[in-house]
């Protein structure tokens, strides 16, 4: 290399370092003066009241924790039962919140009725229940107390044989393992990961010894353990396997994880109350913040505040990430507190901060394209909705399916379990999130300048604004495209998280039309947004090329993006069928040709249904809905191709 | 200083600037001015970097316009004054004066000695709190906290009573005489024939005229005869004891001396008077239509603009009336 080329390298490299300086220290100003503007605009009353709530609140959650959230004691000492001390039910009695144990000579008795002074009475191994409404319900805890005291005393004998002479194991089976909808066989696509078996595999339940083998081949479902004293008993989620398998706390799963006995009496829903409702306080926060965040950002819209930061050698992108560091380490901070309350890890504020990513992006997004304060609290409530439903509602099945993991709240509720998570589950989570979020401010930024800043347009004309504004040119629609798909990926796992729990004969021909007007619209948008700003000739030829483009680039993104296969969701019916065109799951029983074959069919189908799109595009926004539609079917049924012919789906 | 040469920008179909040529040399006050939707803010907001042009080049203190660079030689006064109300003068300042990377010391002292010169009092109090005039005058200053070496101005007097304007129009002759390069827009046109050494006319997106304001004036008004004569002729009407004839030309007069002298009378006065910068203003403006559509089919159908400048020679009044 001739001494002035190095010479030039080294003055680009101590200019851009210069630059990379600069624009840190203006980055860090900003964000000083965001942080000092944000408490300058409190009045100190209004803080003082705000810290008070939040204390008020934080002790009210501390204390919903303390109390082990589900036995908070509403309805503590509601039936008076009448039980001398030496009586064996007076501890069950004593032991249960709701029973209040009290001497037997405050009953009223009456020609051998109870009437009045206690809801129940024990006496000479008989029971009295006082002839009312209460007095049945007091009945009914009153049982269920003493089957809990019991089983709780058999659990702590030695010879659990003895004392639980009937044992239930749960084997959960994921439902698309049943049969597809031709074959009346039943095909499993289990593949022995997921800690789910074929159904038939519970006949072995009553089985004597059958229960336990829990855990052999560390995925395997719950189940009580007669002989097994160092597994833990009733087989909590807990016990995972090391490939990251699912599996449902069927036994002794409380709402805070309690003792269990493997008795049919343990038998509990599979979902992780406990956790999900300490997960959710993550997400609470950041409802306020991003509104916070919001209402700043639109403030330099409003009557064209922020137009002098325009004209200073300060990038636009420096402008932003300065104002939205405050908030991402803010929300970081918060997310750290509530781990510590609430008892999570590092792995919870590692699942928390892209969702708050994404929560601040989508907020930056629609702080810009509203017009008013208004329409910036209908799109950010719209927003949080949409975030906190798409975060919360999977991580209701977190020990159930493994979709559940399309959200990163899964991880929190896995991590408050105890079960963990391996660092392929991790990014399956997070990495949309991050992607969307990283996307979402690219798009901000765009029009983060003077020409869109403060014009006043309607949202969906700013969001092409958006899209234009990262156009330069034609190789924009591969970038573009290539950039959409963490949106795509984020839309069609939420088709699949809804159609997942439908019969198959309905889901799977809805999904391949869902997942097909998801890809279109994401290899459109940006073509359409281009020839509505008159970027491009609208002619024909332009339109094929910018089509061509656009296919090309959401298949190579589309490459770099298939994560599915790290945690196997293609394992499920609905996941394969969703991702089935992207050419995954090709299994190596296909010839290399065929391979080649399904892996350059999606190339084609994306470039020739681009074009389509792009060709309507052209010719304005009739032309283009009818050009999607008719894309949106070919790839429909390119899909339903591939699932028949080459998986067997259907 | 600045160099503008075919400058244009379209909105959509719209065209707001079509292919302005024009510099500006140093020290120089240079006015624009013309009616509402001219093109004048656009103009200025290219030169400012904050719009980017369709098409054409733009050169300030030697980068282009579009680089940030250019942004640390560049005072930017928009029409309103948008500050940020929960600061106080001081504070905003230093914080744009950090953006700008001017190191602490001379900071401090640079803001408090334009806040001197612009006598701004309550410089402690919230933005939000003080009067419109006191507003501008930090939003002046901001422009101020670089010390750069462009100043671009729009509308800088807008709003303000006549004592705030007075002050903040010789403020800016100061800061032309201190070296800096003005580019000034406003709507009244006595404040630019006041200040501005050179003035360009735009109408509809075009540059219609540009000089200084006697030769706008001379190419474009149209100077007044009044011819007093002692007798009534064809061409006078009674003023006074006198008689009084109006023409614009020589050749007019004339005639009306031959028509005086026939009447057995004498032509005893002449007096000129010369067009404000107004009334040219308001000729060139009323010549409007004749620039065309601005829409890009309009201008496709006709060509160039009338109104357009054919080449870059900034000195020359080049548009036709």
């Amino acid at each position: 290399m001739s001494t002035s080329r190095l010479d030039r390298l080294r003055s680009r490299s101590r200019s851009a370092g210069r630059r990379l300086r600069r624009e840190t220290r203006a980055l860090l100003r900003i964000a000083r003066w965001e942080v000092s503007r944000g408490t300058n605009s409190f009045d100190r009353r209004t803080a003082a009241v705000t810290v008070v709530v939040l204390l008020v609140a934080g002790g009210v959650f501390g204390g919903l924790v303390a109390s082990g959230v589900g036995s908070v004691g509403v309805d503590s000492g509601l039936y008076r039962v009448g039980v001398a001390a030496d009586s064996p039910y007076h501890d069950p009695v004593a032991d249960t919140s709701a029973l209040a144990a009290r001497p037997p000579a405050e009953a009223e008795v009456v020609d051998g009725e109870l009437r009045g002074g206690v809801d129940l009475l024990v006496r000479d191994g008989a029971v009295l229940v006082a002839d009312s409404q209460k007095g049945q319900a007091a009945l009914s805890t009153f049982r269920d107390a003493v089957a809990r005291y019991n089983d709780r005393r058999l659990g702590e004998e030695p010879n659990r044989g003895a004392a639980f002479p009937v044992l239930v194991t749960l084997r959960y089976a994921e439902r698309d393992s049943a049969p597809t909808l031709a074959s009346a066989g039943g095909r499993s696509v289990d593949d022995g990961s997921s800690g789910s078996e074929a159904s038939s595999d519970s006949s072995d339940a009553g089985e004597p010894g059958a229960s336990g083998d829990s855990g052999g081949d560390g995925s395997s479902g719950a189940s009580g353990s007669a002989d097994s004293d160092d597994a833990e008993s009733g087989g909590t989620a807990a016990d995972s396997g090391a490939d990251g398998g699912f599996e449902v706390p069927g036994l002794g799963s409380g709402v805070l994880r309690t003792e269990s006995t493997g008795s049919p009496a343990d038998i509990s829903p599979p979902f992780p109350f406990g956790s999900l409702v300490l997960a959710f306080a993550f997400l609470v926060p950041m409802n306020f913040v991003a509104q916070a965040y919001g209402g700043s950002v639109l403030n330099e819209r409003v009557n064209r505040r922020g137009e002098p930061l325009l004209v200073t050698p300060v990038g636009p992108g420096t402008v932003v990430a300065g104002k939205t560091l405050p908030y991402v380490l803010g929300l970081t901070a918060v997310s750290a507190l509530v781990a510590l309350l609430v008892g999570g890890g590092p792995l919870s504020v590692a699942a928390v901060v892209p969702i708050a990513l994404l929560y601040l992006a989508a907020t930056f997004l629609a702080a810009m394209f509203a017009r008013s304060f208004k329409e910036l609290t209908f799109l950010t409530v719209t927003v949080s909705v949409f975030l906190t439903s798409y975060a919360f509602v999977p991580a209701v099945f977190a020990d159930v399916t493994p979709i559940s993991l399309i959200s990163p709240l899964t991880l929190v509720v896995r991590d408050l379990q105890g079960t963990g998570a391996t660092l392929g589950q991790y990014l399956f989570s997070a990495g949309p999130f991050v992607g969307c979020a990283a996307v979402l401010f690219l798009l901000g930024v765009g029009v983060y300048r003077e020409e869109d800043m403060f014009t006043q347009r309607a949202v969906p004309l700013k969001a092409l604004d958006a899209l234009d504004a990262r156009i330069r040119g034609k190789r924009s629609m591969l970038t573009l495209a290539a950039l959409s798909i963490p949106f795509v990926l984020v839309a069609e796992l939420l088709v699949v998280a809804v159609l997942f729990v439908l019969p198959l004969e309905l889901s799977l021909p809805v999904l391949f039309v869902a997942i097909a007007a998801v890809e279109e619209l994401a290899k459109s948008l940006h073509v359409y947004a281009g020839f509505a700003k008159a970027r491009f000739a609208r002619t024909v030829p332009t339109a094929l090329v910018l089509g061509a483009l656009s296919g090309t680039g959401f298949f190579l993104g589309e490459k770099l993006f298939a994560v599915v296969q790290v945690v196997g969701l293609p394992s499920l019916t609905v996941g394969r069928a969703a991702f089935e065109s992207a050419g995954a799951g090709i299994g190596p029983a296909v010839s290399p040709a065929t391979a080649l074959a399904l892996l350059l069919a999606p190339l084609a189908l994306h470039v020739v249904t681009a074009a389509t799109t792009a060709t309507g595009a052209s010719r304005g926004r009739e032309a283009f809905a009818g050009a999607f539609v008719l894309a949106t079917l070919l790839h429909a049924g390119y899909n339903l191709a591939v699932a028949t012919v080459v998986s067997g789906l259907v | 200083m600045i160099s503008v040469t075919d400058l244009r920008k379209v909105y959509g179909e719209f065209v707001a600037v079509r292919g302005s040529s024009f510099d500006v040399e140093p020290g120089e006050i240079f006015g624009i001015v013309g009616p509402n939707g001219a093109g004048k803010t656009t103009t200025l907001k290219t030169l400012a970097g904050l719009v980017e042009p369709t098409s054409g080049e733009t050169t300030v203190a030697g980068y282009d316009a579009a680089d940030p660079a250019m942004r640390s030689h560049l005072g930017f006064l928009p029409e309103e004054s948008p500050l940020y109300e929960d600061m106080t003068a001081h504070s905003y300042l230093r914080f744009f004066a950090d953006l700008y990377e001017v190191p602490r010391e001379v900071a401090d002292e640079r803001v408090a000695d334009t806040l001197d010169r612009l006598e701004l009092e309550h410089r402690d109090r919230r933005l939000g709190d003080v009067s419109k005039g006191m507003k501008r005058k930090v939003a002046i200053a901001r422009s101020l906290v670089n010390d750069p070496d462009v100043l671009i101005y729009d509308e800088p007097a807008s709003g303000l009573d006549p004592l705030t304007t007075n002050y903040v129009l010789e403020f800016t002759k100061e800061l032309a005489a201190a070296g800096k390069t003005v580019v000034f827009s406003a709507h009244n046109l006595y404040h630019v024939e006041d200040v501005c050494d050179r003035v360009m006319v735009m109408n509809r997106g075009a540059v219609v005229a540009r000089g200084t304001v006697p030769e706008i004036r001379e190419e474009y008004g149209i100077t007044e005869y009044h011819v007093y004569t002692t007798v009534p002729t064809p061409e006078t009407a009674p003023a006074g004891e006198r008689h009084r004839a109006v023409v614009e030309s020589m050749d007019a007069v004339e005639i009306v001396r031959e028509s005086a002298e026939r009447a057995g009378g004498i032509v005893d006065d002449i007096r000129t008077r010369e067009p404000s910068l107004e009334e040219v203003f308001l000729d060139i403006a009323a010549d409007g239509d004749a620039l065309g559509p601005r829409t890009v089919d309009g201008e496709t159908e006709r060509g160039t603009p009338d109104g357009a400048p054919s080449d870059h020679t900034p000195d020359a009044p080049e548009a036709r009336r």
